[in-house]
């Protein structure tokens, strides 16, 4: 079976600064994909290159396994980072516009509209102007537009961001329905936490770059053999310095090791126990902060800048 | 790739239900008229219903009788006419010592009691003046319905002095009025020239207000799909260059509308008057009317003009982030829908001339001036179809380099763009 969205060698330069450089990825069918990186990573562009809103310099965009064509674009559920709504028309009227244009008559996407209203629990508003409407509310609507035409693919950029807690959750479990009818997911955003209980596969981009992608659970798998938990008193800097150390992430209370392919823990930990108090030194899975910082390294960016936790 | 029918239709729908629905719509189709109407009557009714009332002393010292002969005829003039200005007169004697009395009256100027005193000599006479002395001389209409009627006075005075009959010259030397009868294909037909020239100003009106109202309306909606941020929603399904195109109609639409409800009014309110006129004049005298050809050419450049001004509206709402910052850029497009004006007057007394030919065919005037030259006298068939041609030249290129920009721009928020970045977004491929 084709995948979903396929990425190939996507390009995009303004002027000198080149946002997104030569980005490869795909996402097969029913998955959740999360594009994380930090802010100015070029995650943006990426999608709107995936959207056709801009035209990217080299590399193209297939859908199932075809150059994707402007119809097909109707197949996609798209959400913006910046999103809005007219704030004079009614619920109804919006959403009806919003379906006429992704291809449903009146009549389908005033169906469609009254099933979404009553699954946000917004049916009583749908005479109202979205002015009317609080913050909240108005990203529902917005989530409702993007969904209704019944998309096989859904693409949002930092969906979550500006969200209340109650809305982040109706956003997933929405979203997790979607999935749960074979549909394919796509979304982005900087915040590691959400992709990490959401995603199937993700792609780490910094600087423009993928630095890491694949499934998740063989990503964390991978580091989690050779990623340790170090509590310890001492000279932490000198630990870099061991041999078959690949990376040492310090944390408040405690640091983040991970070991090259080739070397195996109880190696290491004699040589720590030579210039350390070591309190403890277990395996364990990283997350994905953590990971997204090893991968970065490895590639060779500087992570001062593209350290998502800053 | 061609733009999709489809999405457009969508887009121009919602942009026109949106307005139609609008309390602005409604409030601006029937203030508008009254407000015109307004200003055109207002001034009028001012000027006629306000006389001013000038109380008036003379001093005649000829014997001649002028003063009382003022008065009649002053007098005469007011019954007959609707004139703005009255006069109370009041005649002075004459008295030796003229210095006491020129600084009496004086006096009585600064004291409120007249508003100015006129002096009427021999001398003055002769050369052909009459002193006038008042506080205010910027009373224009005043002093010329007073010279007016002492030239009268005086030259009726004069004529008698050498024996000829006041009457009799005065048949003789009444001046000649043209008649004007404007020669077309469809027959030659008594026109009193004034009809034409009301039309064409009044096409030439609405061409460039409405042109100005609909090209703001088109800055200020994409201004709002910016603000609003509803913008990439719609361009991740539709093209920039539809979702432009679908605005451009939508509003333009809502023109036309505005357009025929103003039109059927006019023509319902007028046509009892406009009937009850044509039973009164001559036979051959013919009102000016619109003609189907003249409105379709009205039409015709209507839609070109709105097209090619709020194309560039387009281009400039989708480079700024509100209304401010737009203004500027905006407001070059005003300029050369200004510009016409300039040419208005010389175009409207000869209307073949190279001028009005060289500027008509210019696009950016074209709509306006082409417009004024079809409603005096026809132009030649290949200049009008020239000046279309060119104009629909225009507007293709200017939607060309305006979708460029509007394609970038309506995803760029923050600071405002200066002209060198505009002239990179169009290189972007």
């Amino acid at each position: 079976m084709h995948p979903s969205i396929e990425l190939q060698q996507l390009r995009k330069a303004y002027g000198d600064f080149l946002a997104v450089d030569n980005i490869s990825l795909s996402v097969e069918p029913g998955q959740v994909y999360g594009l994380l990186g930090p802010n100015g990573a070029g995650k943006t562009t990426t999608i709107r290159m995936l959207m056709d809103i801009i035209a990217p310099d080299r590399g193209r965009v297939l859908f199932f396994g075809q150059p994707r064509t402007r119809s097909e674009l109707r197949r996609v559920g798209y959400l913006p980072e910046e999103r809005g709504l007219y704030r004079k028309m009614t619920v109804l009227d919006h959403l009806i516009f919003l379906g006429e244009l992704r291809g449903l008559s009146r009549r389908q996407a005033i169906a469609a509209i009254d099933t979404y209203l009553e699954r946000v629990e917004l049916t009583e508003w749908r005479k109202s102007k979205v002015e009317e409407l609080s913050k909240g509310m108005q990203q529902k609507i917005q989530l409702v537009g993007t969904i209704l035409h019944d998309p096989d693919i859904v693409v949002l950029d930092e969906p979550f961001s500006g969200l209340d807690p109650i809305n982040q959750g109706l956003f997933k479990e929405i979203l997790s329905e979607f999935k749960g009818r074979g549909k394919t997911i796509l979304f982005s955003t900087h915040v590691m936490e959400q992709a990490e209980k959401l995603c199937d596969a993700i792609g780490l981009i910094a600087r423009g770059k993928v630095v890491l992608d694949g499934d998740l659970a063989e990503i964390k798998k991978s580091f989690g053999r050779n990623s340790y938990r170090l509590v310890a008193s001492g000279d932490l800097s000198q630990i870099k310095s061991i041999p078959g150390i690949e990376d040492c992430v310090e944390h408040d209370h405690f640091a983040r090791i991970l070991l090259a392919s080739d070397t195996n823990g109880s190696q290491v930990l004699r040589r720590l126990v030579e210039f350390l108090d070591v309190e403890e030194f277990q395996s364990e899975e990283p997350d994905l902060v953590e990971i997204f910082v090893a991968a970065v390294r490895k590639a060779g960016l500087v992570t001062d800048e593209t350290d998502p936790r800053q | 790739m061609n733009p999709d029918p489809r999405n457009i239709r969508i887009i121009a729908k919602r942009e026109y239900l949106a307005r139609i629905r609008s309390k602005g719509f409604w409030i601006s189709t029937f203030a508008l008229p009254f407000l015109m109407g307004a200003w055109i009557v207002i001034p009028s009714l001012v000027a006629t219903k306000t006389k001013s009332s000038q109380r008036l002393a003379v001093v005649d010292l000829t014997n001649k009788e002028v003063a009382p002969a003022l008065v009649e005829k002053l007098d005469q003039w007011a019954e007959r006419t609707a004139q703005q200005v009255s006069f109370e007169i009041e005649l002075i004697a004459p008295e030796e010592d003229t210095e006491a009395l020129r600084s009496r009256l004086d006096e009585r100027i600064l004291e409120g009691d007249i508003q100015a005193w006129v002096w009427i000599d021999e001398p003055g006479l002769v050369d052909n003046t009459v002193e006038y002395h008042a506080e205010s001389l910027t009373n224009f209409i005043t002093q010329g319905t007073l010279e007016r009627a002492l030239s009268s006075v005086v030259r009726r005075t004069r004529l008698e002095d050498e024996g000829y009959d006041a009457e009799v010259i005065g048949a003789l030397t009444r001046s000649v009025q043209l008649e004007t009868v404007r020669v077309s294909e469809e027959g030659s037909t008594a026109d009193a020239g004034i009809g034409g020239f009301v039309l064409a100003i009044a096409l030439f009106m609405v061409l460039y207000m409405t042109t100005l109202i609909y090209g703001n309306q088109v800055m200020l909606g994409v201004l709002e799909e910016k603000s609003s941020r509803v913008v990439e929603v719609l361009v991740a399904t539709i093209r920039p260059l539809e979702l432009m195109l679908g605005k451009l109609i939508g509003i333009g639409l809502i023109g036309l509308t505005q357009l025929a409800i103003w039109v059927s009014a006019a023509l319902l309110l007028t046509a009892p008057a406009l009937v009850g006129l044509t039973a009164a004049m001559p036979e051959n005298v013919q009102i000016p009317t619109l003609t189907v050809g003249l409105v379709a050419h009205f039409l015709g450049l209507f839609i070109l003009g709105y097209f090619f001004y709020a194309t560039f509206y387009a281009m400039v709402g989708s480079a700024f982030n509100n209304p401010q910052e737009a203004q500027q850029l905006a407001s070059l497009a005003v300029v050369w829908l200004v510009l016409p004006w300039i040419f208005f007057m010389p175009i409207l007394n000869d209307p073949d001339s190279t001028l009005a030919v060289v500027t008509s065919l210019i696009p950016l005037f074209t709509p306006t001036l082409m417009m004024l030259r079809i409603a005096v006298k026809t132009p030649p068939a290949w200049q009008i179809f020239l000046g279309y041609a060119l104009t629909i030249a225009l507007c293709f290129g200017m939607t060309w380099l305006c979708a460029r920009i509007y394609r970038v721009g309506i995803l760029m928020y923050g600071k405002k763009p200066t002209l060198k970045e505009l002239w990179r977004w169009i290189r972007y491929a």
